[in-house]
């Protein structure tokens, strides 16, 4: 199970930033050119490919599991809660929904495109944050697994997706539900850091592996009911 | 350098709900109430996301 659980955990986790990062270079490539911001992309994706293998062999280098599964359980469990209580703020109305016409918008607006070494670095960075999460997970959920090469493929499949359909549309994908996926995603992966923050304590799961899917149900049911509790008069699930 | 590190780990208070719900944890598995853990440890999880919504 948690070896499809990585795969679609990342493949999710990778859509959702590389649409983020797909309106930053847009915005960028309708400024100055496809070819300059493609390049400003691909360089912040060579970082991140060299990254990968730089952060997967060194947490492989680690000689004790143990320490190794607290690490990974660790910084999962940090993005997982962040994720969820993102999902749970944006689905009770607390906070706005994130809108990519909007960044998309206030980008394209925004004085920092207008000289060309400057709007390439905004593409860089751009590229480089939204795809050091993905970088995390591949890593993170790989190595303790076993299977960084599909986490990876994964990850790359989500970024070739994401630009071949924001190349057909010449748009911000700004209908893809990023709040229910960010709500998901942030339930599996808290799921996998605390079965595995536990577990390197040396807490046996009663039911052993079975437990992790168990882990994910229970943050989710827990979100979806904070979600209804917390709802605001604007929120879709105000009653 | 700010960036990464809070795209990496979250702000202070993701943190802070991680370090109090890990702190719970390790009490308990020192204690005779060591099972309670994996029940307790995801609720208090969960009480860090809602408190994480709230701020």
């Amino acid at each position: 199970m948690s070896d499809i659980g990585v795969v679609v955990a990342t493949f999710l986790t990778a859509g959702v930033e590389w649409v983020e990062a797909f309106t930053i270079v847009l915005a960028v490539a309708l400024t100055i050119g496809w070819s300059r911001a493609g390049m400003a992309a691909l360089a912040a994706l060579a970082v991140l490919a060299a990254l990968t293998l730089l952060g997967a062999g060194f947490i492989t280098s680690l000689a004790d599991a143990g320490y190794i599964q607290f690490i990974v359980g660790l910084f999962l469990t940090l993005f997982g809660i962040r994720w969820l209580g993102k999902a749970i703020a944006r689905g009770a109305g607390l906070k706005p929904l994130h809108d990519e016409a909007l960044a998309f918008t206030k980008l394209t607006q925004s004085a920092v495109l207008s000289e060309t070494r400057s709007a390439m670095l905004v593409a860089f960075q751009g590229v480089l944050m939204e795809g050091l999460e993905v970088w995390l997970i591949v890593v993170a959920l790989g190595v303790q697994t076993g299977h960084t090469a599909a986490a990876a493929l994964a990850a790359m499949v989500a970024l070739v997706a994401v630009t071949a359909v924001g190349f057909m549309l010449r748009a911000p994908l700004a209908k893809v539900p990023e709040n229910t996926i960010k709500f998901l995603v942030g339930c599996a992966i808290l799921g996998f850091g605390s079965f595995w923050l536990l577990a390197s304590l040396g807490y046996d799961w009663p039911i052993g592996d079975y437990a992790l899917p168990c882990l994910m149900v229970f943050y989710a049911i827990g979100g979806l009911m904070l979600i209804r509790s917390f709802a605001t008069p604007s929120s879709p699930h105000a009653t | 350098m700010k960036g990464l590190i809070k795209t990496l780990i979250g702000d202070g208070r993701t943190v802070a709900c991680v370090a109090v719900a890990l702190a719970i944890a390790l009490v308990l598995l020192e204690t005779s109430a060591r099972p309670a853990a994996g029940i307790v440890m995801p609720l208090v999880l969960l009480a860090g996301a809602a408190y994480l919504a709230r701020h």
